[in-house]
């Protein structure tokens, strides 16, 4: 079976984030970008497939620019993916949902995959779009909000859960497609200092797709941090009582939102 | 110019060792320092992600790392617990005399199988008479036959009650001082080997140290590490190292040191303004940035050069001896950057002085560094 898994490098957690000169974009200066939680779990589902159905395979695709989609590739190779393709695009082209998923598409085809997947959305953008986008262009089903995925060989069938606010529902999709996998469920494994080295030294496929320029339409006109918080108070305490204590007459007398 | 560039190879072993620390070392920090417990999960944990036999060449199961790329990864470790880091890299001192003496029979005969799964090693030189004179060993080999009898104790042995093997240094002869020393690997399961019970120490008490008594141990001579008198240079070119990482482990501490001052600055308000504000706190965070600094780049000086193929006794001794001095200033300065918070054993600090003191003992105390030094540069000028 060939699996493809989808990833997108997104800044740390703890980087300090700030917009670019022309106040539309995140500036990558200094910033470190790595596997979004979302992906890590994709990635992990991806690999725990592989282990449960002989003679398959891993196929990991990014598109973004260099060098911070060749370090996710590479992270995704250190945790055992076996082959990876970079798709070559500009920043703005990775960050729009649609050109993302046009060029993950025009990479993805060639190699008629069993299945798709991805983290349910982007670490950074949120946008949740490029799954659903990818099982359009792709013109297979696709489903998000995804966790546990098995193969049920003899029904040709994938079968999983997806977690909705209402609770967690069971669904059998048929192979070709694409799934968006939920963050955080499978406990994503941590690549071995022996993987890493290796995989700095594994290759990786660059291909350009025919179009790559963002879609003006769907991309944001302005990127600004939130204005930093104000009116927090802090509560001195020498034990639990008097925490508790003050926190209570704070929020009674002050904030005023206990009677 | 040299490059002081990491490559994106080394950036992502130091990220790996840096998660490690923070998702698996720093949470159970507290608590093993308080309990004194020797967390064997963790040690498990990072053997499994190749973070314990660093040095150890790939051909024999280790990691196979450049000193430099180790040092990285000590640093990262370091700054979570330096106790347990102690504890992770005791292999690469204990092995490093089989890396450096053993025949390559011998390394795949010990290496090979010990590196396969978790173990433990300990390399065996102090005894309760003297530590910085390596010369004056008393534990005894006596030629017997095909092989060594031998007998003595061992003190301040790291992981020795967990251990299944033993790198022991041990004199044929007392009176031939230096030149009598010989070095033998040594398996746990051998008769007389007798790890003694867990010091209580002041810090690195996540870490396992006790004494080791050999009664009438039997050697075979195929078990003996290079020429019989050649034990005392063996024991000085493992040392020389294994120097360097000790200088990482301190920056780290170091580095863990300054962090919590710097952000404990930012939060604390004392005359109206947080004390980061103050030029007094300013000047404390500055020197120890300094510090820390200075240290991380004589690590990385002294690795670099003996990566380079210089024996490197006297950038090593540097590295160790000033990244030690500063983790224990650095650790001093950020418990006074907390006040009296900085004294209470709720906050992390005061157990980065306990942990930082030990890095100027250990590995060669540092006014054996300050003799090395010495002697090196005055060679120059004699």
């Amino acid at each position: 079976m060939e699996i493809v898994v989808c990833v997108k490098p997104v800044p740390e957690a703890e980087t300090r984030l700030r917009p670019d000169a022309a106040g539309t974009a995140l500036d990558p200066e200094g910033v470190k970008y790595v596997l979004a939680g979302y992906d890590e779990s994709a990635v992990e589902q991806a690999l725990l497939l592989r282990e449960s159905i002989p003679g398959s395979r891993v196929h990991v695709v990014a598109c973004g620019p260099a060098p911070r989609t060749e370090e996710v590739l590479r992270a995704a190779l250190a945790l055992g993916c076996d082959v990876a393709t970079w798709v070559d695009v500009p920043a703005a082209s990775a960050d729009e949902p649609l050109s993302a998923a046009r060029a993950l598409a025009s990479a993805i085809s060639p190699h008629s995959p069993d299945l798709v997947l991805c983290g349910k959305q982007a670490g950074d953008n949120e946008a949740g779009v490029v799954p659903a986008a990818l099982g359009e262009l792709l013109g297979v089903p696709d489903l998000s909000y995804v966790l546990d995925v098995r193969w049920n060989a003899g029904a040709s069938r994938f079968s999983l859960k997806r977690a909705s606010e209402a609770g967690l529902e069971s669904w059998t999709v048929p192979a070709p497609c694409v799934l968006g996998l939920q963050q955080a469920w499978n406990d994503p494994r941590t690549a071995k200092l022996p993987a890493i080295l290796k995989s700095r030294k594994a290759p990786i496929a660059r291909v350009t797709p025919p179009s790559a320029a963002a879609d003006p339409a769907s991309s944001p006109r302005r990127f600004e941090l939130p204005p930093p918080r104000t009116g927090a108070k802090m509560i001195e305490y020498k034990t639990a009582d008097e925490a508790a204590t003050r926190l209570v007459r704070a929020l009674r007398e002050e904030a005023k939102v206990l009677p | 110019m040299p490059d002081f560039s990491l490559s994106p190879e080394q950036e992502s072993l130091r990220d790996l060792a840096r998660k490690f620390a923070r998702t698996e070392m720093t949470p159970h920090a507290a608590e093993c320092d308080r309990a004194a417990r020797f967390p064997e999960e963790i040690y498990r944990k990072a053997y499994d992600l190749g973070l314990m036999n660093l040095n150890v060449p790939t051909e024999f199961g280790g990691s196979g790392l450049s000193l430099l790329d180790q040092c990285l990864i000590v640093e990262e470790l370091a700054h979570g617990c330096a106790g347990m880091t102690t504890s992770i890299i005791a292999n690469c001192l204990a092995l490093e005399p089989i890396l450096l003496g053993g025949t390559s029979e011998q390394k795949e005969r010990f290496l090979a199988p010990f590196c396969r799964e978790y173990h433990l090693a300990s390399f065996c030189l102090t005894e309760p008479s003297g530590g910085s004179d390596a010369g004056a060993l008393r534990t005894r080999a006596r030629k017997d036959g095909d092989g060594y009898v031998l007998d003595g104790e061992k003190c301040f042995i790291t992981n020795a009650p967990h251990a299944s093997l033993y790198t022991v240094f041990a004199t044929v002869d007392p009176a031939l001082r230096h030149k009598g020393v010989a070095a033998f690997v040594v398996p746990r399961s051998a008769p007389g080997v007798l790890p003694g019970k867990d010091e209580e120490k002041m810090g690195h008490r996540a870490s396992s140290t006790s004494t080791v008594r050999f009664e009438e141990v039997r050697v075979p001579e195929s078990d003996r590490l290079g020429p019989e008198v050649d034990g005392f240079s063996l024991a000085m070119r493992t040392l020389d190292q294994t120097r360097t990482p000790i200088g990482a482990l301190a920056t780290g501490i170091a580095q863990a040191a300054l962090d919590h001052a710097a952000a404990y600055s930012l939060k604390r308000q004392t005359f109206g303004k947080a004390i980061a504000e103050h030029q007094a706190i300013q000047i404390k965070l500055a020197n120890m940035a300094q510090a820390v600094h200075a240290a991380r780049l004589l690590t990385w000086h002294a690795a670099w050069a003996i990566d380079h193929g210089a024996r490197g006794t006297l950038e090593s001794s540097i590295a160790k001896c000033f990244a030690s001095d500063a983790a224990l200033h650095v650790a001093d300065e950020a418990i006074q950057t907390f006040g009296g918070y900085g004294y209470m054993k709720e906050y992390p600090v005061e157990k980065l002085l306990r942990d930082a003191k030990l890095t100027q003992i250990y590995e060669g105390a540092n006014e054996i560094q300050r003799t090395v030094i010495a002697r090196e540069l005055l060679r120059a000028y004699a």
